[in-house]
Order: structure tokens, then sequence, then C-alpha cells
């Protein structure tokens, strides 16, 4: 069933040429790794991390300056920039996790480390052009047997790249998820006291969660970035982590494929109704608070439920409470 | 120097004191209904935008608008609390995301009604008051007498009538107050009504000094935020004492350090007080 589905995405192409349809497909895409990771640190670890964007801007940013300052590949760069974005957010987790911060602590001291990096970002003139962002003229390359290296281009091969890179970050997360050390995050999620008791390291999980979440950010932003054509510190504003918050929220927390639902729609949503920005904006927020009073559970939270209503009844701890 | 460093100490106060009315505002409101409400800046811009449209559109005399600004925006207040916090009590995140959405929804609206162009309103009160060797505007003068004479009153309040004590009775034991006889729910709607009209009153009291902008309580908010922390959680003259702190610290910090990074001070102090000092500077202890 859920190879069907990958196998029918990627017939999309060849069924669908409308470029705009493909171009929010490869927003979705690149938007939908970005909620996955932030999903492992927020929906199954149960921390409300307000970093991801930092390590989304910062993985675009470092990747542009490994390119062309190092001359290594576009895939070098990422990998470089995920190693940097590790390095900051080591330092970060180990600060808020050896002091055990919770909750809104945790939110506040990783949304103070984000405005520390974004600030750095954008007052560091000599690298990163300050406010004026930067523009990327050269495009990863890639080998295909026949043709050699050739740079990928426009809105199809996009579409495969992202593609891949998406189901990449899906198979990673739910192989975690399900693994040894998915139980562990989701003990430290439901009572971390508790998980502490019987002999789960919380410190080591937490850290682990939040290291893993945000190399897919760092990967997510090199993809976004060159896809875009353009790097500037909006990346790592407090929005930009919102939009990340409101994604997995609406799409609902406690499952691999919800964020990537609440990707598409926030994506594909201003392209459908033609709305004034302000308008736009004042619909974004009416959906932010509408989703929280009316469906907390987010889009596929509601459904399984709805499904699952009658058999349920009388049941406590469902499996998917847990997992 | 020495009159540069002075001037600047007034000024981070007085700009202290506008953070520490908004952070009186989050404690409050964290202190009684467990939530944090990101949206007090927002409410900030329509406190500040209302009062600017009384007085130079409508012609109002400055202070009879800045009331109606308050009403208004007091209004509004009732009306997010009643159809939004009213479902998010003390579930913190929730009540962070709400809030957060409110304030696209606020920012939007006052964008559709006044548009993007910078309002700025007439001189109210021109002139300075010369101290010999530091001047300050008078304007700055009266709107620190007001906001310290409204969080100096919200503290007498606090501590000396039966409404105020139920109130920190309610923020101590929640079950124990509303066995004492304390209404809950309109103590919860009143806070969150006047946490508003607090924001409403900044703002429509920063509208005399500065140009508006719909997104000028983001900065607001989170200065807001950060004194109500620094100071403690649940502290009304530690909200007062954060924000000053925090406002004399940035005003003179950028004479020394590069200005550029001003913000960056606050948020290294503000985490290492996170840090060694969770209950915040005037707290308890650990």
């Amino acid at each position: 069933m859920k190879r069907l589905a990958w196998l029918l995405l990627f017939a999309v192409p060849l069924l669908v040429h409308d470029e705009v349809v493909l171009t929010i497909l490869v927003f979705t895409y690149i938007l939908g790794m970005l909620a996955v990771s932030f999903n492992l640190i927020f929906g199954y670890t149960g921390q409300l991390s307000m970093f991801h964007a930092a390590a989304f801007g910062v993985g675009a940013y470092v990747t542009e300056l490994a390119m062309t300052h190092l001359g290594v590949s576009f895939w070098v760069g990422m990998l470089l920039a995920a190693l940097f974005v590790e390095g900051i957010s080591l330092v970060v987790g180990s600060i808020c996790f050896r002091f055990k911060l919770r909750e809104f602590y945790f939110a506040v001291v990783t949304l103070a480390f984000s405005e520390m990096v974004r600030l750095v970002v954008l007052n560091w003139n000599s690298v990163t052009n300050g406010s004026l962002g930067i523009n990327l003229t050269t495009k990863p390359t890639i080998w295909i047997p026949t043709q050699g290296l050739i740079p990928v281009e426009g809105t199809r091969m996009w579409y495969y790249l992202s593609l891949v890179a998406l189901m990449a970050m899906v198979v990673t997360c739910t192989r975690i998820v399900h693994s040894w050390m998915g139980r562990c995050f989701a003990a430290i999620r439901l009572n971390d006291g508790l998980a502490n008791a019987l002999g789960i390291d919380v410190f080591r999980y937490q850290l682990v969660s939040f290291l893993v979440g945000n190399a897919g950010a760092a990967i997510a932003g090199a993809l976004y970035a060159y896809y875009l054509g353009y790097i500037e510190p909006g990346y790592l504003s407090i929005d930009q982590s919102l939009a990340i918050v409101a994604m997995v929220l609406l799409g609902g927390r406690a499952s691999m494929i919800g964020p990537i639902i609440g990707a598409l729609i926030l994506t594909a949503l201003p392209h459908i109704i033609n709305f004034s920005a302000e308008l736009r904006v004042m619909i974004y927020g009416l959906i932010l608070i509408l989703t929280i009073l009316v469906m907390p559970k987010g889009i596929v939270g509601t459904l399984a439920a709805l499904r699952a209503a009658p058999a349920a009844a009388g049941s406590y701890a469902k499996r998917s409470d847990v997992l | 120097m020495l009159q540069l460093v002075v001037g600047q100490l007034l000024n981070g106060v007085i700009i202290g004191t506008l953070y520490g009315i908004i952070a009186l505002g989050v404690t409050l409101t964290f202190g009684i209904t467990g939530i944090v409400n990101f949206a007090l800046g927002a409410f900030m811009a329509i406190g500040a935008y209302l009062s600017w449209f009384f007085t130079d559109m409508m012609g109002m005399a400055y202070p009879i608008s800045i009331l109606l600004a308050i009403l208004v925006t007091a209004a509004c207040g009732f009306a997010a609390d009643q159809t939004l916090f009213r479902f998010t009590r003390n579930n913190l995140i929730n009540g962070l995301i709400v809030s957060i959405g409110l304030i696209s929804v606020i920012q939007s609206a006052l964008l559709l009604v006044w548009t993007t162009t910078p309002k700025n309103m007439h001189y109210v009160l021109p002139g300075i008051l010369n101290f010999g060797w530091f001047i300050v505007p008078k304007m700055k003068m009266v709107v620190f007498g007001v906001l310290m004479a409204v969080i100096l009153m919200t503290y007498s309040a606090l501590t000396r009538t039966w409404a105020g004590r139920a109130a920190y009775a309610f923020a101590q034991a929640p079950e124990a107050a509303m066995l004492m006889g304390v209404r809950t729910r309109l103590l919860q709607t009143g806070v969150v009504v006047y946490s508003t009209a607090l924001a409403g009153l900044g703002g429509a009291l920063y509208a005399s000094l500065y140009s508006l902008e719909v997104s000028m309580g983001s900065s607001y908010i989170l200065k807001g935020v950060e004194a109500a922390i620094l100071a403690g959680i649940g502290s009304v003259m530690g909200a007062l004492a954060g924000g000053i702190v925090l406002g004399v610290a940035e005003a003179v910090g950028s004479i020394f350090l590069p200005a550029a990074y001003r913000d960056v001070y606050g948020l290294v102090f503000l985490v290492l007080i996170l840090l060694f000092r969770p209950s915040g500077l005037f707290g308890p202890g650990r």
C-alpha cells in the first residue's frame, strides 16, 4: 500500500505537465523533509524545539560557503553543512538537556540560541552578505549512466531529486521510530522521570533525537536554497520555525505522513486561493488557531480517531498512543 | 562621555518601563491561566494604532484617545479570551500556538485597515526638560511616569485588595483558592483582559514617541517575555525591574559594544539566567 503510494508519486510527472503543480510538489517534498525531521524532535520525543529554522538556514549557508570557498561539489558541501549543524546542535542540545529544561523553558532557550545564530548571520556581512542574501548561480550535479555528470535543472529533475530525498528521510525516521531508540523517545515523551527510572539514558536519547532532526533540517535547507537559487537570513527567522510547527500540527504529530500533508496544504493553499498578501497571513493564522481548537490531533490524527472510534470504545491505551 | 552614558541610562529606563508593562501582562497571564500570551505585542499594536487614529484622524484630546484605545483593546482581549484562550487554559503549547496564530490575524487586520505606511502621530507634548547637563523630552518623562504609576498601582491592588489576594492565592494553589470562594473563571478572564488592557496602554503611549508599524509589537513581546523570565515569573515588581534591567543593559551596552549585536547580549544573559537561576534574578533561588 505504502510502496504503491510512493510509486504513484514517481509517476506524477509523467501524468501531470503543469509546471505550477510540480513546483508546489517540489516545495512540499523539501518542506516535508523539514517537517518530518522536526516531528522526530517534537512529535516523537516531545521537545518543542525552536532551533529548527536555525539548523535549516545554517545548512543552506554552509553548503554555499563550502562550495564557494572550498570548491567542493554540492553533495560534499551538504554533508559538511550537516556536520557543521551537528556541531552547533551538539552544543545547544547538550546545554539544554544537561540542565533538564522542560517545555516552555526549552522552547525559550532554543529560541534564544536560534535568534543568536540569526543575528550572527544577519550581521556578519563579509561572509553572509547580510540582509541582502546570496544569489546561488551553481547547480547541484548528478551522474546519470548514459549522460555523465549533468546539472540538476528544471522542475522535473528537481521533482525526482526532492522526492528521493523525502523518501530517504521518511525511511530513516521510520526506522528510528520503530527501533529500540524510538521506544526510548516515546518513553521520554510520555514520562521522562519514569523513563529515567527504567534505566533509559534520557539525556542521551533526547540529544540523539535533536541531532538527527537537525541534520535533516540542514539537508532540507541545502536543497531548498539551491532549488530557490537564493539564501537570505529570513531562512532562520522565528516565522520559519513557526511555519514548521504549523505544518506538523496541521497534519498531525503522531504520524510520519502528517507533517508532509501539513506541508502540502500550507504550500498549496496560497496558490489555490488567490488572496492578497494580508489576507493570506490572516488565513494562515486562522488555520493555526482552528487546528488547535477544533482538531488538536491534526488531520491525520482526527481521521484515525474517526475511523477507530467504534472499535476503540472502552479500550485504554492504543498502540497508536504510544508510537 | 558621562553625559552620553547618563542619557542612555535614562533612555534605557524609559524603554525598560515599556518592556516592564508587557512583562507584567506576561507574568500575570502565566501565573493565573498557565499560558504565555505571545499576542500581547499585537494588542500593543492595536492600542498604538487606535490612539493614533483617535488623536490624529478624529481630532480627540490625547488622554481621551488613550482611554478609548485601552477600552477597545481590552474589548478585543475579552473577545479573544472568550473565543480562544478559554479553551487553552493550562495548556502551554496550545496556548502558545493559538496566541501566535492570533498575532497573524491581528497584524493582517491592522494592515487591511491602515495599510503598510508607517504612521507618525503629531507631537502631543513637544519640548524638553533641561536638567543642566542632560536633557529629556517631556513626553518621555510623562510616559515613564504613567507606566510607573500603573505598575505600582497594580502592585498595591494585588497585595491589598481581596481580588488581588485571590489572584495570588489562585496562582499558588488553584484548588484551595476555589474552595475559599474565588470565582476562578471570572478571575482568569479578568486577568487576560487586564493584561491586554496593559498592552493597549503601553501601545497608546508608544504611539506618542515612535513611528508605528504593524509588527512593532513583536520585539516588545520578546523583550517582555525575556524581562519576565529574567525577574522570575510571577513577580510584579520583578517584571518592572526585569524590564528596566533589560532596557538599561541594551541602551548602555550599545555604547561600549557593537550595536548590531545588542539583541544578542540580552539573549545570552537570558540563557545564563535560565540555566543557573531558573527562578529568576529576584526569585527564591534554585
